[in-house]
């Protein structure tokens, strides 16, 4: 009788605790609760009330959560200390199998960062149904946003996983009203150093990121750092295997990049 | 097409089990491929329903079914999703709680096939060899309690069993254990069934 307490018990605390997900029916489910959509909308409105003085700020890239979860919490952690960056740009890779609970769970400990946060989707974020939870949890694939008179770029470059090629079209429109601003940043999953973009199309991305003066192009996907300094520098950041994560420093027409590992 | 005859299958073998028992009754003993039981299921991640039908083998020792579970799209907010398990419980002691009346613990493991078009069982040609793992199998484990009840006065019916479970997915599981930011109370949720025995 001593089980049959302890599973009663675990029931009654699981009614009394989560009734969100008392009853599930698929790991392939995608229905994101209410309280969890368009979460990109909603740090842009964020990111319009963060003050700035100057016209030097901070911002941090972490990027490929996969399933390192306490990684993630740490590097969040240390971000919430660190008064002077003033947003976050996560990389992509918000899940590993694309799962709803992975989504759940990555948007439960982004809950804690204290500032705003705005995602790219990755490779492993289109499987299954990922790809549609991602539409309703965080928005569009391809977006930008202005802060402190510099534009930010968010690509979607996924190809084997969406069966579609990136949309360069879009991504030529975006960056196409460069010379208003101090300086453009692009961010996109996969880099241009990796083989699952076509040669044909890390050309297509290079090319205009060169055309339209961009000073930086940020990418995770590797798992590993890489930095490439050019007329346009492409650095990519580390998974969260390790807590590491980048901080970029904008100065007026220039920009400093560092490594942090906790 | 593919799902709507799996589907047919399924009625099929519920509809000549049910005529197999009641000759199987009448008779006093059945044929080794007639099931036990016919079941349903609410929940536990293998369908919002799931139906099928169970053997107890080796002794009653373990009760192990073949399901058709599914989501319609109004639930899953995307395709409707079909999925075939394979579900093994072991009932841990028998107790007798009254006339015609047994209560058991139970615990137990479950295979899931998701047969849809946005899963895989083996890694596409488009991606290097490795790059994924399959992801139309889970495996969900679970522990609960079921009432058995025997109709003792009913022609039709032999006896049923109605059951509890707390269970969860194996990577939720493993998110759960190797993450102290993945709560247990997340990841585990209940479902509940009947089993009819013919």
């Amino acid at each position: 009788m001593k089980f049959l307490k302890i599973i009663v018990s675990i029931a009654i605390m699981l009614t009394l605790n989560s009734c969100d997900n008392l009853f599930e029916f698929s790991v392939y489910e995608a229905d994101v609760q209410t309280a969890q959509k368009n979460t990109t909308a909603k740090n842009l409105k964020l990111l319009e009330s963060v003050q700035v003085d100057s016209q030097d700020f901070k911002f941090a890239f972490i990027t490929d959560v996969h399933y390192f979860y306490n990684n993630l919490k740490i590097v969040v952690d240390d971000i919430n200390k660190r008064q002077d960056v003033l947003f976050v740009i996560f990389g992509g890779d918000i899940a590993d199998q694309a799962l709803l609970k992975e989504y759940e769970i990555f948007y439960d400990i982004m809950q804690t960062l204290k500032k705003p946060y705005f995602t790219v989707i990755g490779n492993h974020d289109y499987n299954a149904n990922g790809s549609a939870i991602y539409r309703e949890m965080f928005g569009d694939y391809n977006y930008s946003f202005v802060f402190n008179n510099n534009k930010f770029v968010l690509f979607d470059d996924i190809v084997l996983e969406s069966k579609k090629v990136p949309d360069f079209d879009w991504l030529s429109l975006a960056l196409s009203d460069n010379e208003q601003f101090d300086q453009v940043f692009s961010f996109a999953h996969i880099p241009t150093i990796s083989n699952d973009i076509t040669p044909e199309m890390q050309e297509t991305y290079k090319s205009l990121m060169v055309e339209n003066n961009v000073s930086l192009s940020v990418h995770g996907h590797t798992h590993s750092y890489s930095y490439e300094e050019g007329v346009v520098s492409y650095l990519v950041i580390p998974a969260l295997k390790d807590p590491e994560y980048g901080i970029i420093t904008v100065e007026n027409k220039t920009f400093n990049i560092e490594l942090i590992e906790l | 097409m593919k799902i709507k005859n799996i589907f047919i299958a399924f009625i099929v073998l519920l509809l000549t089990t049910n005529f197999y028992a009641q000759e199987a009754n009448l008779n006093k003993d059945k044929s080794w491929y007639v099931p036990d039981y016919v079941k349903a299921q609410f929940a536990g991640n293998i369908g919002v329903i799931s139906v099928g039908a169970g053997y107890q083998l080796f002794n009653k020792v373990l009760y192990t079914e073949l399901l058709y579970g599914f989501v319609p799209k109004s639930v899953s907010e995307a395709d409707e999703i079909h999925l075939i398990t394979i579900k093994n419980t072991f009932p841990i002691y028998r107790k007798k709680i009254g006339e015609n009346l047994t209560l058991t613990p139970i615990a137990g493991f479950a295979t899931t096939l998701d047969i849809g078009t946005t899963t895989f069982t083996s890694l596409p040609n488009r991606f290097p060899d490795g790059y994924y793992i399959p992801n139309a199998f889970h495996f969900t484990l679970y522990g609960g309690a079921m009432l058995h009840k025997d109709f003792v006065n009913s022609k039709a019916l032999k006896g049923a069993d109605f059951y509890f479970e707390v269970g969860t997915v194996e990577s939720y599981l493993w998110y759960a254990i190797t993450s102290s930011e993945v709560k247990f109370k997340d990841v585990f949720s209940l479902s509940v069934g009947v089993n009819v025995y013919l």
